[in-house]
């Protein structure tokens, strides 16, 4: 057994959820925003209907195989050279995912918050953090996440009622002013961050109870769904329909005109530091996977040395990986949902299923 | 021990790291600015002018004022051109001995000529860089932006703070940068903001304040209207009050009416709560408006000695305040449907929630058949309480 730890449901929960919610409310809610305008939150509820139905086909396939990570199972469906290949292919995501995702926590960082430092310090620093969390194991960042889910989650419903004075529910109106067409292209974006819920099949085996997978994905979807929608809502009825496709962060902005009686104002540290701590667990769980999977598809007998390395590659990744911030928006927003949503999110998932129903093969109590 | 060794090296080098000596700016090396103001230059320059505050200033000393110590003065205003805001900001560094920081701005007034060829050209910087806040308050200079930042304050430390606090109490229109650019952004309504000009304000009191810059105040006299993102034309006081109630922001303020029995004398009314209702109508032709205005008062000063205690009586005063209301309202729209041909009442958005498949024929026209729009106002005023007396307590009976 490469990695020893065992987590419970909830702890798997928790962490499912950090993983999407960390980045999902950075740059999406403009994206969607510029597809569907107020209409952005029908965009949102489609995502998560979408996304149950994500969890579930992943969930299955999981299943199929308890005590078996995606890296693994492929070789049993797919025959060993052919299952070694789609290995890769998950191993290049949880790498160049894993870039986006420290790219996309500088930039949030140097942008809005500390201009002059150069970026690869934040990412040198969350790296090196990460690094020493994934040596450790699984069971370490899942403890450090379950203290600060709650925090994060706590801290979006506590500043949208901060801005409750801010809002204006008319602001919605009228609905479904956007066209149908608009309205689905914008819960793409969110949909892709929802399917992230693709990286439970690497923790299925390490759960105490395995055949609770299904239900942990589907709440995971459910849960950060909700939030989510509360964050979009909550700046869509701050801003109207036209600012928030034009911020590259919305709900910063929306931190930050909080004024609560002159008193309680600039509260958009609260965000750095819903970013800091997920960003730091969405990483590390990245990155765990990315050496998991090597050392499983290489058939090593430990994954800790490996730790270095992929973290020098994610450090390098993440700055090469783009030009600007126009360059990862436009990546995130136009890119990813359909590269990441077509390999390996659906479509591999989709086409390993198959094939191992065909073919017969894994447990088939689902 | 080597490790140990290690680890105390590890658990030391944080303090050196995370200290935050990156960039770190004391207090004492930033320029606060706390209003900026924005006025167009000769070549087509831009001028800015920043109120910058001198925190030396602002400790005690200032208040002991009053002819013994020299009051010192507790901003510093200059001003410097530039082909862009940021230029302008640049130029400056050549002046200012210290790190231009802009968190704190209060204020920005834009100066008139500006604001005519258009807010679009200068607004952008305030609300694109990470250290300007959204919430300050936009003014329109009557004149140049400049003169405005260059006033003095009696209350507040600072004129920047002054007009800060008469915008946030709302007694007149007011307008903080996000909003004003919401406004921008939509196609069913145009901007407004309030109009600032400086004013001599009170008499200067006691030995050797006479020859001190002291009264020249900064006082909101109105409202500047936009049509798109150029300044129009004004509105008066009256005519903002007017505005006020056409767009429901109408929070407090007074009604003053002639006394029914005795119309040469005059009653007033406090309003304790208002409430405005635009419901559109479109029958495929005419755009028809129909705003329900409803508000609620006490009697709180009577000029006249009749006896205003009687249900018929109140019910006269209630007609009179509606009607006041309904002359304020209708005045404001004239103007804005007449003599400036731009919608600021958010009638277009309005219209745009109930008819949105007729929104999108006529929504680039918008302030066109905003002119030709019918709107009908109907007030209604409830006069709820009279203070503390029924009958006129120095009437001899």
């Amino acid at each position: 057994m490469l990695e020893g730890g065992k987590i419970s449901s909830r702890q798997a929960t928790f962490l499912m959820i950090t993983l999407i919610f960390a980045t999902v409310i950075l740059f999406v809610p403009g994206v969607t925003a510029k597809h569907a305008g107020q209409d952005a939150w029908i965009s949102i509820i489609l995502a998560i209907g979408a996304g149950l139905l994500i969890a579930r086909l992943v969930t299955a396939l999981g299943l199929r195989f308890p005590d078996k990570t995606i890296f693994e199972y492929p070789g049993e469906i797919l025959g060993r050279w052919p299952g070694k290949l789609v290995g890769l292919i998950y191993i290049w995501w949880f790498l160049h995912g894993n870039g986006e995702i420290i790219r996309q926590y500088g930039e949030l960082m140097t942008t809005a918050f500390m201009p002059d430092t150069p970026i690869i310090v934040f990412h040198l620093a969350v790296v090196a953090m990460a690094a020493y969390a994934v040596r450790n194991g699984l069971e370490v960042f899942t403890r450090a996440n379950e203290i600060f889910l709650p925090l994060m989650l706590g801290s979006i419903i506590i500043l949208f009622i901060f801005s409750i004075n801010n809002m204006d529910f008319s602001r919605l109106l009228p609905v479904l002013d956007a066209e149908a067409a608009d309205i689905v292209k914008g819960a793409v974006a969110p949909l892709f961050w929802f399917g992230q819920i693709a990286a439970i099949t690497t923790v299925i085996p390490y759960l105490n109870k395995p055949r609770e997978a299904h239900r942990v994905a589907v709440v995971t979807v459910l849960v950060t769904g909700c939030f989510f929608l509360l964050a979009v809502v909550g700046v869509l009825v701050i801003f109207g329909p036209h600012h928030p496709a034009t911020y590259i962060f919305p709900v910063l902005n929306g931190a930050r005109i909080i004024s609560i009686a002159n008193i309680l104002e600039r509260l958009e540290p609260v965000i750095m530091a819903i970013w800091i701590a997920g960003g730091f667990v969405k990483i590390s769980i990245f990155y765990w996977a990315a050496a998991l999977g090597i050392a499983q598809v290489l058939e090593l007998k430990d994954y800790r040395p490996l730790v270095l390395p992929i973290g020098a590659v994610l450090v390098a990744m993440s700055i090469l990986l783009h030009p600007n911030i126009i360059d990862l928006t436009v990546s995130v927003g136009r890119v990813w949902p359909v590269y990441g949503l077509s390999v390996f999110e659906v479509g591999t998932p989709l086409l390993l299923l198959v094939t191992a129903m065909v073919r017969g093969k894994g447990d088939k109590r689902d | 021990m080597n490790k140990k060794a290690a680890f105390l090296f590890l658990i030391i080098l944080p303090l050196i790291i995370l200290g935050g000596c990156w960039s770190r700016r004391e207090i004492n090396e930033l320029a606060i600015v706390l209003g900026a103001g924005v006025d167009r230059a000769p070549d087509n320059k831009i001028r800015i002018t920043l109120q910058l505050a001198r925190p030396s200033a602002f400790g005690g000393g200032a208040e002991a004022g009053g002819g013994s110590a020299p009051k010192q003065n507790i901003v510093w205003v200059v001003s410097e051109t530039g082909n862009t805001v940021l230029e302008a900001e640049r130029n400056l560094v050549l002046k200012v001995s210290r790190h231009i920081h802009w968190g704190h701005e209060i204020i920005l007034v834009i100066g008139e000529e500006v604001a005519r060829e258009g807010v679009r050209d200068v607004s952008n910087f305030f609300i694109r860089n990470p250290q300007t806040r959204e919430t300050m308050w936009l003014l329109v200079a009557k004149g140049e932006a400049g003169k405005v930042l260059e006033s003095h304050s009696e209350l507040e430390k600072t004129s920047s703070q002054s007009v800060g606090f008469l915008s946030r109490h709302k007694a007149g229109f007011s307008i903080m940068l996000k909003d004003f650019q919401m406004a921008l952004a939509s196609r069913g309504t145009n901007p407004a903001a309030p109009r600032v000009e400086v004013q001599k304000l009170g008499q200067p009191q006691g030995p050797g304040m006479e020859e001190k810059l002291q009264h020249r105040e900064v006082a909101i006299t109105g409202t500047g209207v936009f049509k798109d993102d150029k300044l129009v034309g004004w509105l008066d006081t009256s005519e903002t009050r007017g505005m006020l109630w056409l767009l429901g922001e109408v929070k407090k303020g007074i009604i003053t009416i002639p006394s029914p029995g005795q119309p040469d004398k005059l009653v007033s009314l406090n309003i304790i709560r208002a409430d405005t209702r635009v419901v559109p109508e479109y029958d495929g032709e005419t755009i028809r408006f129909n705003v329900k205005m409803t508000l609620q008062g006490e009697l709180l000063e009577q000029q006249s000695t009749e006896d205003l205690t009687k249900p018929e009586k109140i019910e006269a005063v209630e007609m009179a305040a509606a009607r006041d209301v309904f002359m304020k309202s209708t005045a404001t729209l004239e103007k804005a449907q007449g003599e400036y041909g731009t919608d600021i009442f958010n009638f277009g958005e309005a219209f745009h929630r109930k008819y949105k498949k007729d929104w999108k024929k006529i929504k680039d026209r918008w302030n066109e058949e905003f002119v030709n729009a019918e709107v009908n106002i109907a007030v209604e005023a409830h006069l709820r309480r009279t203070g503390l007396l029924s009958k006129r307590a120095s009437v001899k009976r």
